[in-house]
């Protein structure tokens, strides 16, 4: 005989075991009267307890109208959600953008101040320039300058937009609520 | 709800449960109908006194309703229910009868319906004893397998206690039991 299977009763007493284990479990059972004992005590077990069904003093009806006058008034609850706390992503994702708006900048920023550096030393050094070559996108300081008023407007667009959708989200919500707010009263 | 499902006894939970998030107070009526037995019962099984489990569950289901917006649909709505149900249970327990002794409970329960017999009251009552002298953690397990029948992953959620600590706690729990109600067992 293979040894018992005690530790794995309560699982599979509780239907709670894999298929490979209960399977294992159930042909132990076959040829071990000491597991199937136990499984047994658990049972009955379980019969003792489930025999005593929980008395209820206040009907279904009349508890839930207790938990009703308890609950505290609905603009209290939903507070957080409309005028206190905004949801993460709300500020989380523009102020994403702004770091990586500020990210490129500073990347520019400093770009410019070596090609600056490199073109003030002389004809000898010139290490960056003669490396991105004087007609390269970051030859000149207008393409800079062009470069940065993108990056501003492309930003503030999205900022924008990003906005727009908030505030229609936001008025969408004010409206579930209040149409909920009428069904009641209706 | 009414004219989008029919009645709202046929709305699902997880309907029920977006509404309320809503603030639909209908909503989360019906919901405490759904569970009020289950959270009651686990609150009375842990404290043993009924009166003090009806109580007891209002301020679960207030809590509920002040927590709906942090509950999370991917998980089990049992398990975040009874969650709050127990520790308002444990809760309730150190604050309401911090120096009782569990295995004194009454005999008599007056709220035992005519069709019970004196002999089922007393094995009821001899029942109950046996749980209630189990250790807070080893209650609240077993009840919430063998009453509210969640599932061990279930009571690991509502716990926040890994499967396999379940299994060891619902293991002792029911090994201490049997010791206690052997001679009720072999009666049966």
């Amino acid at each position: 005989m293979t040894s018992h299977v005690l530790e794995w009763l309560g699982a599979y007493h509780d239907g709670e075991l894999t298929a490979g284990r209960r399977r294992q479990v159930e042909d132990h059972l076959r040829d071990c009267s000491t597991c199937r004992e136990e499984l047994e005590s658990l049972n009955e077990l379980s019969s003792l307890l489930k025999a005593d069904p929980p008395s209820l003093r206040t009907s279904p009806q009349r508890f839930a109208a207790h938990v009703q006058l308890r609950l505290p008034h609905q603009a209290a609850r939903s507070t957080r959600r409309n005028t206190g706390q905004l949801p993460r992503w709300v500020l989380g994702a523009p102020l994403a953008l702004i770091g990586i708006w500020a990210f490129l900048q500073s990347a520019l920023w400093v770009a410019s101040l070596v090609l600056a550096a490199d073109w003030a030393l002389g004809p000898r050094v010139m290490f960056f320039s003669n490396w991105i070559t004087a007609e390269g996108w970051l030859g000149s300081m207008a393409s800079l300058f062009l470069l940065h008023a993108g990056l501003l407007i492309g930003t503030a667009v999205l900022w924008a937009t990003w906005m727009a959708f908030w505030w229609a989200w936001k008025q969408n919500l004010n409206f579930e609520l209040s149409s909920n707010q009428i069904q009641k009263e209706v | 709800m009414t004219s989008t499902y029919g009645t709202i006894e046929e709305v699902d939970d997880r309907d029920l449960i977006a509404c309320a998030q809503r603030g639909d107070r209908q909503a989360f009526t019906e919901l405490v109908c759904r569970h009020q037995n289950g959270v009651i019962g686990l609150i009375y099984r842990m404290c043993g006194d009924p009166q003090q489990a009806e109580d007891a569950a209002q301020e679960a289901f207030v809590r509920v309703w002040q927590n709906l917006d942090r509950y999370k649909p991917q998980h089990s709505f049992r398990s975040w229910l009874y969650r709050i149900a127990a520790n308002v249970a444990l809760d309730s327990l150190r604050r309401e009868r911090p120096s009782t002794e569990l295995g004194s409970l009454p005999l008599a329960d007056a709220s035992a319906g005519p069709e019970q017999s004196a002999e089922e009251r007393q094995r009821a009552v001899q029942v109950r004893k046996a749980i209630a002298r189990l250790s807070p953690p080893l209650r609240m397990v077993l009840i919430l397998r063998e009453y509210q029948e969640l599932s061990y992953q279930e009571i690991a959620e509502a716990l926040d206690i890994p499967t396999g600590t379940v299994m060891s706690r619902l293991s002792t729990a029911r090994s201490q039991l049997r010791q206690e109600l052997l001679v009720l067992m072999e009666e049966a």
